[in-house]
């Protein structure tokens, strides 16, 4: 890991660390904040679709246990908010590890560990929308007390703050995965399980790691989110939307990338917001576009954005050599 | 190359003289300036067909009240609308309260669904803006002691004890001809949590449950629910769905002859909607639902109706709750005399409202919830939807059991 691997991610993060600096617009918080969960769920979702190339369709089982297990810990239980988000976590990445445990093992690949992803999070779901231990379809509702002990702030840019050192942190630790040995036996994985395998790598070990990890990130995010919505019920916690909102910005940003799906939460989201802003009384108009970014990205720019401008940059300096 | 249309010095001049003539009798007169109401509504995404309805309820107040020269308390201020889509989920109308914040609203009246308008309550409360909530029926909306809250409507544990009252006065009225019953309910909040309280209650009452069907939403076939009912056969069916599944349940039921001898809905998306009524009139014939619904004796509520109707709009109970809710809010800021929020909290909070269009008693908030409202009973008769209870509302008879 150099210098110029850490550059970009560092950039990113610090721009953004000075919007509310720049702007005193909760409007402006509020919406980098929803942005910048959605990115967490990417980064998590990247790191076991763009790394280790297994396609989930079911983020949202880890999302909604993180976000489950940090409202039931603190409604049920009377444990601290921070400390409830930390059990999320790692409640999240337990859920990952089962998954991996049971779909891997299975040699479930490609579509099959897709669809399989996707029945669990839509188990989880009923069995929350189901139980009285869940609040039921009624939901969970944690009690607005603005006090740092629990959580909550009065001020949005503190919970900016401290969504963007999560996203900062998984950076680091993407960078460190990509570069190290982790990253190559993942990448060697994604590219030829069976030749993988006759190099000595563990390839279950490796793809059990790489879930529990991806599981785990997105599990923050769904902290986050009950933690700044302070509302949650089975269809948020476990509905497909976020499961599509992580593989969408990883995708679009730049699948297997460090800042990719940072870049991709916030170009769609950005982009969804500034076409609401043109659109006027012509509702929708921003959701048709997102529909026709997701289909110029495939058509186009299968490597997203983030790899269209390195490959951008490699022909033009390859263009220079000459 | 494209040449700019040529616009002569004199014209020019022509024309800034002739908008500071027609603009000036409007400074002389000094209008006050008009007040803000944000108004949030879904209207993209699953929940878009009632946050139209919503929105055009809230539309007519607003309208009517500008028409009749703004709030008289603030000189004549009118009413601007600042609308919100909430897009049927709650991340977006959290969004949407922050940006009606920064574009200095002085209250918000909507949401509909129950987490739409806990997530945008609460956002709203971070700055002491008052919310109304216009149809949520989650009573957890009013027990967070949120003191910017208020729903002008009746909630869940309302809705649901007069309609188990009502079904037992219903029954005992007709002499008793239902004994059995089979729930059918979507799995989400209101469907689930209407099953499990009438799985308590009915037997208490003397109906016999034979058997409760929870079915998703959406959902595009429902033989198979209509052909447990059959083999069932019991006296009366409580159905709560959403549009969709009800009309769905109501067709296959028709098709495959299961006559109960009541359909008794409980705050169904279908069963008081002229749409259905319109579009499937035998499906519909005798259907019964306790719901919102705007008082049918009210000379205004009348106006109102032919006025939407007469524009090719629909009819639903989210117009009439709207229009009252945005007449709530300007009577509020009305006593407040002007747009300070503690003192629009204050004023709704103390609310003695009379002049909306809904069977509501006296206006009186408690915690937020308003004490006066209630629900109604309704039923499909002629090809129109008809109050039935309570009867100082009501405009017809109910028809039970329903005629083979």
């Amino acid at each position: 890991m150099t210098g110029r691997d850490l550059l970009p991610p560092a950039l990113l993060i610090g721009l953004l660390a000075l919007v509310p600096w720049a702007t005193s617009s909760n409007t402006m918080l509020n919406f980098l904040v929803t942005v910048l969960i959605v990115a967490l769920a990417a980064q998590g979702w990247n790191l076991l679709g763009g790394f280790g190339g297994q396609f989930s369709f079911g983020h949202a089982a880890f999302f909604g246990t993180g976000a489950y297990a940090t409202a039931l810990l603190q409604i049920r239980g009377g444990v601290n908010a921070w400390i409830a988000c930390l059990i999320g976590i790692a409640a999240g990445g337990v859920v990952g590890w089962v998954i991996g445990v049971l779909a891997f093992r299975a040699r479930l690949r490609g579509s099959y560990f897709a669809l399989v992803t996707l029945a669990f999070a839509e188990v989880l779901r009923i069995l929350t929308n189901a139980a009285d231990f869940t609040g039921g379809a009624a939901g969970l509702l944690l009690r607005l007390d603005v006090r740092p002990m629990n959580f909550q702030f009065a001020s949005r840019a503190v919970f900016y703050w401290i969504a963007l050192v999560c996203v900062a942190v998984v950076l680091l630790l993407t960078v460190m995965i990509e570069r190290g040995r982790f990253g190559a036996q993942l990448a060697a994985v994604r590219e030829n399980e069976e030749a993988a395998r006759a190099l000595g790598v563990d390839a279950l070990a490796v793809k059990l790691r790489a879930i529990t990890l991806s599981a785990a990130i997105t599990a923050a995010a769904g902290c986050l989110y009950t933690q700044y919505f302070l509302y949650l019920d089975a269809n948020i916690a476990y509905g497909s939307w976020i499961s599509i909102e992580a593989l969408l910005a990883a995708i679009v940003g730049g699948i297997g990338t460090v800042a990719g799906p940072v870049i991709g939460a916030l170009t769609l989201h950005g982009l969804g917001e500034l076409t609401k802003g043109f659109a006027g009384d012509i509702t929708g108009v921003d959701l048709v576009l997102f529909g026709l970014l997701l289909v110029a990205a495939i058509g186009f720019a299968p490597l997203g954005i983030v790899g269209s401008l390195r490959r951008l940059r490699v022909v033009r300096l390859s263009g220079g050599a000459r | 190359m494209i040449t700019p249309p040529h616009i002569s010095r004199r014209a020019l001049l022509g024309a800034g003289a002739a908008t500071v003539a027609l603009g000036s009798p409007a400074i002389l007169r000094a209008e006050p300036a008009s007040v803000k109401l944000g108004i949030l509504q879904p209207v993209t995404g699953a929940l878009a067909q009632d946050g139209e309805l919503g929105r055009h309820g809230a539309q007519l107040a607003i309208d009517e009240i500008n028409a009749a020269g703004g709030l008289q308390a603030l000189g004549g201020a009118k009413i601007e609308m600042v609308f919100g889509d909430a897009r049927s989920n709650p991340e977006a109308a959290t969004q949407e309260v922050e940006r009606l914040q920064g574009e200095g609203v002085a209250a918000i009246v909507g949401g509909f669904a129950s987490p739409i308008c806990l997530a945008a309550s609460q956002a709203a409360a971070r700055y002491n803006l008052p919310y109304i909530v216009d149809v949520g029926v989650s009573d957890q909306i009013v027990k967070r002691g949120l003191t910017n809250t208020f729903r002008f409507a009746p909630g869940f544990g309302m809705v649901t004890s007069v309609a188990l009252d009502n079904l037992v006065k219903l029954n005992d009225a007709a002499g008793k001809p239902a004994k059995t019953v089979v729930l059918v309910h979507e799995d989400g909040l209101f469907g689930s949590g209407l099953a499990k309280l009438m799985q308590t209650e009915l037997p208490k009452r003397g109906f016999e449950i034979l058997e409760t069907i929870a079915h998703p939403t959406p959902a595009r076939d429902m033989s198979n629910v209509a052909l447990r009912i059959r083999s069932l056969n019991p006296d009366l069916v409580i159905p709560s769905s959403y549009y969709g599944e009800f009309v769905l349940l109501a067709r296959t039921m028709l098709q495959q002859h299961i006559r109960p001898k009541g359909i008794y809905c409980v705050l169904n998306g279908a069963a008081s909607n002229y749409r259905f009524v319109r579009e499937f009139p035998e499906a519909a014939a005798a259907v019964m639902d306790c719901n919102h619904w705007a008082d049918p004796r009210n000379p205004k509520a009348q106006a109102l109706k032919k006025q939407v109707q007469d524009a090719g709009k629909l009819w639903a109970y989210n117009v009439p709750l709207n229009y009252s809710c945005v007449k709530l809010v300007a009577d509020a800021i009305s006593h407040a005399g002007g747009a300070d929020r503690g003192k629009i909290v204050d004023a709704l909070a103390a609310s003695t409202f009379k002049d909306h269009i809904m069977p509501y008693g006296p206006t009186r908030f408690v915690n937020g919830q308003n004490q006066g409202a209630a629900p109604v009973n309704l039923q499909v008769q002629d090809g129109d939807i008809k109050v039935i209870f309570p009867t100082e509302f009501a405009d017809a008879k109910p028809v039970f059991p329903r005629p083979a």
